[in-house]
């Protein structure tokens, strides 16, 4: 069924509450480096990963970090936009960070959907777990049944810091968006214009595509 | 929500519509640390667009908005110190009037079910009666229910059949439309009887003859009110306009995709015909002479320099457009194409400003399409928001449903120093951009408004049919008697990402001279025919059918002057809200100059870096090398 060389482009958001680890999250996957300074990055929208699914499939990823506005929980419908999945993140050493998680999920699922209309996939990232390992150890059942209950299809503890299950919670994600690409109708759009991307001179005029 | 907000800034701006959201950008872009606040709970004020269960909700607003008089204002007054003033902001917005709902499609027992999810629904159902059966009484919010419960003047009658089923016969046309008026006025709840049975029955039996339409219903419209972005300003890029330039620049293009607007249409003697624009439209036309075509591109081709022959029109530019165009050798018909469908202009505009707006026009075709425009995906709403979106990459910090009390003056120097928020939080800044509808009566005694009429329709066919349901199309409406305006009627298809699968979403615009039902009612008329109707007159069939409307006035603030404002520091400037025209020139103009007014010197908007130039490889760990990434930069380049 399967072309060789199949390219998926997926746009990926990363949420959660103030400082639980988006973007040191983010640069570790992406960057390979952890900074234990607390910055804001300023200026880029989302960093690029990609990934040599298998032999034929490369996975281009899109992580789309939270910008400064978004703190407040006020994120434009830019942010959200033909987004595929999600990482929800929360610092297990702050349980009101966890609190938040469901908060956030009600938000994401009430602005974004798939084009058939299901859910986007999210996975459930507990970070930060270097710091306080012994929190969920016991509490693995209760995360399932939370997972469940809430519609992640699951969850990691990870570390930015230690480098800990994150490539393992990437690739959960991405299995569930491609698994769920199957039952999606591509449907690109010939006609749609965007200007950054389109020199003058090429117009795509509806009445000129070949059948 | 609003905890840990920063109390120091260098620009706070207040209101995120199109002006205001440019000039975030361009300030946060500059290294400027902003706060972006707005009162309401949306992005854009009056440019913003909504859900259709958004739209109910913004309207109802409106009407508990004018029921609150001012309270609790004394809060902030013990935090203003002896050299200081304070300028208070205003705590209503009235810049929306004469808000009124008409609905002409059925409301059944199922009206008062909240839009769902998508996420719930089962797109298999929407047709069928189970839907409703399963949501039937399942989620009536208190909110909906007050909401669409009014219904005066209606006249229909439960008629019970044999087999149970109640279908409802509608008796006299004239009083069926259900009308929401919004003025504050108590209304009672109407509810009709389950009539949910057998959605896809027809109500007139015999009617095997007439074409097929789709029947839709007001739960339908409910149920799918997440696929409408209805767009409270009615406005198209200019494909060579200063937006999709300052688009390109600053590279915000990249949060936004659009649709080229399709046809250009024009309306004479009672119908609506396609204008050729293009070269190969005017060639193509089935409805020009050959005599006429080759006049209408001698015209146009002389149009597109005029400058370069003044001798063609130097005798006229004391008389007007339309005047000049007599003298054109150009046949009634292709005056009022020229006139209404290419210069756009109302017929008392000069030659000079009618040439310039034919050539504008001109010089517009073909940049990305067959006609001069484009229409931003999911509504011109998004707008705004692309710049909020950039402003925020870059630092800014957004907080939604904030209020501002008032702006703090230091006596001495004259200037604002701060804000006071309605949590008494007081937030210091060395500028201050506020929208004009946050100012008070009190700043604004000496200003006169002009007002927009609007309207907006949800039909269920194109005004003009063709194979294709996917048309963007614009018309303009020549004014019926002289003295009144041209309408301005932009048809929507769904593909645009603002309205529900067979249906289109109408927006009409024209500068007010009465109410907007007054000056638009008779166009809309003219165009469409209400939903009942036409189960019943057959004739009717070729004009859509109307399902849903609503009109409103906007304030039109855009011509008034800063020195009409009394007793401003001249750190605070002020940005209007959405003008009349069709484009968008007049916010993009206001916001540059503003920047430029504030930060002299300083670039406006320049292109970000690009965050495809940073690709790290997940399999070798090598970056790659710098300048093998930049292909959109690259074309961006070349799109100059
Ligand atoms: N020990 C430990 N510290 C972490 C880990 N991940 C992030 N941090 C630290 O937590 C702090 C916040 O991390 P950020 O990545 O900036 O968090 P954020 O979610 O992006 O924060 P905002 O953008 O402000 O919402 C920083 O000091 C990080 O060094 C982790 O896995 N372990
Ligand atoms: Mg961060």
């Amino acid at each position: 069924m399967q072309a060789p060389n199949k390219e998926h482009l997926y746009k990926l958001l990363v949420i959660g509450d103030l400082g639980v680890g988006k973007t040191s999250i983010i640069k570790r996957y992406v960057h390979q480096n952890f900074s234990s300074h607390y910055r804001a990055t300023i200026g880029v929208d989302f960093a690029l990963k990609v990934l040599h699914w298998d032999p034929e499939t490369v996975v281009r990823l899109q992580l789309w970090d939270i910008a400064g506005q978004e703190r407040f929980g006020n994120m434009t419908r830019v942010y959200y936009r033909e987004a595929m999945g999600a990482f929800i993140v929360f610092d297990v050493t702050r349980p009101a960070t966890f609190e938040a998680v469901t908060k956030w999920k009600n938000d994401l699922d009430s602005k974004l959907s798939l084009p058939n209309g299901k859910p986007v996939s999210v996975v459930l990232l507990a970070n930060k777990c270097d710091q306080g390992k012994d929190m969920l150890m016991n509490n693995g059942l209760k995360m399932d049944q939370f997972c469940k209950e809430h519609g992640f299809v699951g969850w990691f503890e990870t570390s930015a810091k230690e480098n800990i299950n994150i490539d393992e919670a990437s690739r959960c994600l991405v299995k569930h968006i491609l698994a769920n690409e199957c039952d999606l109708m591509e449907s690109i759009e010939p006609d749609i214009v965007k200007p950054h991307l389109t020199s003058p001179k090429v117009v795509s005029c509806s009445g000129c595509t070949k059948s | 929500m609003a905890d840990g907000l920063p109390t120091e800034f260098d620009v706070v701006i207040i209101g995120t519509g199109l002006p205001e959201s440019i000039l975030a950008a361009a300030c946060s872009r500059s290294g400027q640390r902003v706060l972006h606040i707005d009162s309401r709970s949306y992005y854009g004020g009056n440019w913003a667009s909504f859900t259709f269960s958004g739209l109910l909700s913004w309207l109802k607003e409106y009407q508990q908005n004018s029921d609150i008089g001012d309270k609790s204002t004394a809060t902030w007054q013990d935090l203003i110190h002896e050299t200081e003033e304070a300028i208070t902001l205003h705590r209503k917005d009235e810049t929306i009037q004469h808000t009124e709902v008409f609905c002409y499609v059925r409301q059944d027992m199922d009206d008062n079910i909240e839009e769902i999810d998508d996420l719930q629904k089962n797109p298999s159902l929407v047709t069928s009666g189970t839907l409703s059966k399963l949501l039937d009484s399942a989620c009536l919010s208190e909110e909906m229910h007050s909401l669409y419960g009014t219904s005066h003047g209606i006249s229909a009658k439960e008629i019970p059949k044999n087999d149970g089923e109640i279908l409802l016969e509608v008796t006299g046309i004239e009083e069926s439309q259900v009308k929401e008026k919004y003025y504050g006025d108590k209304t009672c709840i109407h509810t009709f009887a389950d009539g949910d049975k057998d959605e896809n029955k027809p109500i007139v039996e015999d009617n095997t003859d007439l074409p097929k339409r789709n029947r839709i219903t007001y739960s339908q419209l409910v149920k799918e009110g997440r696929k409408f972005n209805i767009d409270l300003v009615s406005k198209l890029l200019y494909s060579q306009g200063l937006l999709i330039d300052l688009l390109i620049k600053s590279n915000v293009s990249r949060y936004a995709e659009f649709k080229n607007v399709t046809r250009i249409l024009t309306f004479r003697e009672g119908k609506v015909e396609q204008v050729p624009c293009s070269r190969a439209d005017v060639f193509n036309n089935k409805e020009l002479t050959m005599v006429e075509k080759r006049m209408l591109m001698k015209f146009l081709t002389f149009c597109l320099d005029y400058e370069q022959h003044p001798d063609e029109y130097q005798d006229f530019t004391q008389c007007s457009f339309s005047e000049y165009l007599k003298t054109k050798k150009l046949t009634p018909n292709l005056q009022h194409f020229v006139l209404h469908s290419i210069a756009m202009t109302e017929s008392s505009c000069t030659t000079i400003d009618g040439l310039k707006a034919t050539k504008n026009f001109l010089q517009c075709l073909g940049r990305f399409g067959n006609t001069p425009f484009l229409f931003p995906l999911y509504g011109q709403g998004e707008i705004p928001q692309c710049f909020c979106r950039m402003c925020a990459v870059f630092g800014g910090i957004y907080c939604l449903r904030h209020k501002v009390q008032c702006l703090v003056v230091d006596k001495e120097s004259g200037r604002c120093k701060a804000i006071i928020d309605h949590f008494g939080q007081r937030i210091n800044a060395k500028y201050f951009i506020v929208e004009d509808s946050y100012l008070s009566e009190e700043t604004c005694s000496n200003v006169q408004y002009k007002q927009i009429s609007r309207a907006v329709l949800i039909t269920d066919q194109s005004v003009l049919k063709t194979d294709s349901d996917q048309h963007i199309s614009i018309l303009i409406v020549p004014p019926a008697e002289p003295g009144m305006c041209a309408v301005r009627v932009t048809e929507l298809c769904s593909s645009t990402m603002t309205c529900m699968k067979d249906t289109h979403l109408v927006h009409l615009t024209c500068s007010s001279s009465k109410t907007a039902r007054e000056d638009l009612e008779s166009v809309v008329k003219k165009l469409f025919t209400p939903y009942a109707e036409t189960e019943i007159d057959r004739e009717e069939l070729t004009k859509p059918r109307l399902l849903w409307a609503l009109y409103f006035n906007m304030r039109d603030s855009s011509g008034i002057s800063r020195s009409s404002y009394s007793g401003l520091p001249s750190n605070v400037y002020v940005c209007s809200g959405p003008d009349c025209a069709l484009g968008n020139e007049h916010a993009v103009k206001q916001a540059e100059t503003l920047f430029q007014e504030i930060f002299p010197g300083e670039e406006f908007c320049p292109p970000p870096p690009n965050p495809e130039d940073i690709v790290f490889d997940g399999d070798d760990k090598q970056p790659e090398a710098p300048g093998t990434n930049n292909i959109i930069m690259a074309k961006l380049e070349s799109s100059e």
